[in-house]
């Protein structure tokens, strides 16, 4: 029996493996200056697509930024299961981003390109061509010489996350991608995050606080809401469930099918 | 033709500062494009008023302890006034660097006050009784003079710029990516604070060593104006640059001619030579407005 398991094991040994999550915060205590939640856990498993959703104010960005080890941790602490930090696309709230700058589309997007170069070296013809590469796939092949001033709000978008995609990423973060978005462009471009997550293989986080960029896109969700002291996280289809998301809204709140989609409708009412 | 030919004639005693002014303008007009982009104009006239504050500082230490600050050559070379007007910029933009933010102290309040408490204390020191006495002379030093401008200004002047320049060279790219979008460049690993910090020293040193060579005003002039035009008349950030600074040299270079033939004060007549590079940006975006 003893032999059997090590035969077995040597097997096992010889067959490649993925790690099963590329981030995990354990017992994390978030927070700027004060704690905000009690300690949590979380993790981006590998090939999921983690939605972060509560309402403004919430926290999210906090998490978002405990989880990729930009704010330190008031206790607890952030696992890598892979040994290493996964490489991030990040893709930021695009009004944060100044549209004055004289910079074209190419620019920008190379711009991903910057920490796989290193410093001192510049940008190579194969940097080029990956960020080209990067805008073709995106559908914008055709705006790399175009300045940033000249760009739609929706192309912006895609502006910017062509420049996730060039960094090569193993995890594609977006903060409120949708926000300002009428709902035929936000599902156009959540299907685009779906797109490039089945062809690069990616793992993907998005923190939102609009419900609707949720059912039929995220793989798990995380529920946060600090006034409310509030943080659950489990399989989506789990936690799209009335009370759970009333409780996040302090409003009634109502999940139903409709064909194989998912629809919320948040009431005016208190929960019940 | 003959204030040219009078103005050829004296070549001898503007070359000097002429060299000072050209310099000057090129390399703030390089680091104008930065500093406007980034929205932080105020932060080099702060630099340039804490940098005289390093020098006032130096003279008032040498009145206490003795040491005439005029004589060349006697002056121990640590309390030489560049030293500590480099030290006092680099300070300042080691702080800026910090981002040091609070909900009720956003960092434009900061660069504020740097700019506030460090004029208060020149004026403070020029006025101690200590140095009264030089007092006239002091402020040339502190906040240059463009018309007279000592050999080793211009290699001063020269090497801060050669340092600047490959500081961007070197690392052009992080620079527009943290100073860009600083926020994705954290996420992505880039060590902002590091670049960050970089950017402000590598502005700090022209901007001290430029003050005490041509004076505070067209430092201020230099480091906005000519990006400001450039950035109004293209969207490529490279000819931003390159128009940048060669608007910065001819401003420097007619402003000094048109200073000499007219008799006016050299560093104000190259700012307003300067403001000259606005109008064609400024018609381009009536036009465009009026469409």
């Amino acid at each position: 029996m003893r032999q059997g398991n090590t035969g077995l094991h040597s097997r096992i040994a010889l067959v490649p493996t993925r790690p099963l999550e590329l981030i995990r915060l354990e017992r994390a205590v978030i927070g700027y200056r004060t704690p905000l939640l009690p300690p949590l856990d979380l993790a981006v498993r590998a090939g999921s697509t983690l939605g972060v959703l509560g309402p403004n104010g919430a926290g999210k960005t906090a998490l978002l930024k405990s989880l990729l080890g930009l704010l330190p941790l008031f206790a607890g602490r952030r696992v890598l299961p892979l040994g290493r930090a996964p490489r991030v696309g990040y893709v930021p709230q695009r009004d944060r981003l100044d549209m004055s700058w004289p910079l074209t589309v190419l620019d920008v997007v190379l711009m991903g390109r910057a920490p796989l170069v290193g410093p001192i070296k510049r940008y190579s013809a194969r940097d080029r061509s990956a960020a080209q590469a990067a805008l073709q796939e995106i559908g914008i092949g055709d705006l790399g010489d175009r300045p940033l001033y000249a760009l739609s709000g929706g192309q912006h978008q895609k502006v910017l996350i062509a420049r996730a995609v060039a960094a090569d990423p193993e995890l594609l973060v977006l903060d409120e991608p949708t926000s300002a978005m009428d709902p035929a462009a936000e599902r156009m471009l959540l299907e685009l995050v779906q797109r490039l997550k089945a062809a690069h293989n990616l793992s993907v986080a998005l923190v939102t606080h609009q419900l609707t960029a949720i059912p039929g896109f995220a793989t798990d969700l995380a529920l946060i809401d600090r006034e409310r002291g509030l943080f659950e996280v489990g399989p989506a289809e789990q936690m799209l469930d009335p009370e759970k998301l009333g409780r996040l809204y302090g409003r009634e709140v109502r999940v139903a099918k409709v064909g194989d989609k998912t629809a919320i409708v948040v009431d005016g009412g208190a929960p019940p | 033709m003959s204030g040219f030919a009078d103005f050829w004639a004296g070549r001898d005693l503007w070359r000097d500062p002429m060299i000072a002014g050209i310099l000057a303008g090129a390399v703030l007009g390089y680091i104008g494009v930065f500093v406007v982009l980034k929205r932080m104009v105020f932060v080099s006239a702060a630099l340039s008023e804490i940098s005289g504050v390093g020098v006032a500082f130096a003279f008032w230490i040498g009145a206490v302890l003795g040491i005439d600050p005029h004589a060349h050559g006697r002056v121990p070379l640590l309390l030489e006034p560049t030293w500590f007007s480099l030290v006092f910029a680099c300070a300042a933009a080691a702080l800026f660097s910090l981002r040091p933010g609070h909900r009720k102290l956003a960092p434009e309040t900061i660069v504020g006050l740097g700019y506030i408490v460090s004029s208060a204390l020149v004026l403070a020191i020029l006025n101690s009784p200590r140095i009264a006495q030089e007092a006239h002379a002091v402020g040339d030093i502190l906040f240059g003079n463009a018309v007279t401008v000592p050999r080793r200004q211009i290699v001063a002047l020269f090497s801060a710029a050669l340092a600047a320049v490959i500081v961007h060279a070197i690392f052009f790219k992080e620079l527009l990516f943290v100073s860009y979008d600083p926020e994705t460049a954290v996420v992505q690993g880039m060590g902002v604070f590091r670049y960050e910090l970089l950017l402000n020293l590598a502005t700090a040193i022209v901007i001290s060593v430029a003050t005490r060579a041509v004076g505070a005003l067209p430092v201020f002039a230099f480091s906005v104006i000519p990006a400001a035009a450039a950035l109004m008349l293209t969207d490529r950030i490279r000819l931003t640059i390159a128009l940048s600074v060669l608007f910065g040299v001819i401003s420097a270079a007619v402003g000094y001619y048109v200073s000499w033939v007219e008799q006016l004060p050299t560093g104000a007549t190259m700012v307003v030579i300067a403001t000259l590079f606005l109008l064609p940006g400024l018609v381009k975006i009536l036009r465009r407005s009026a469409v």
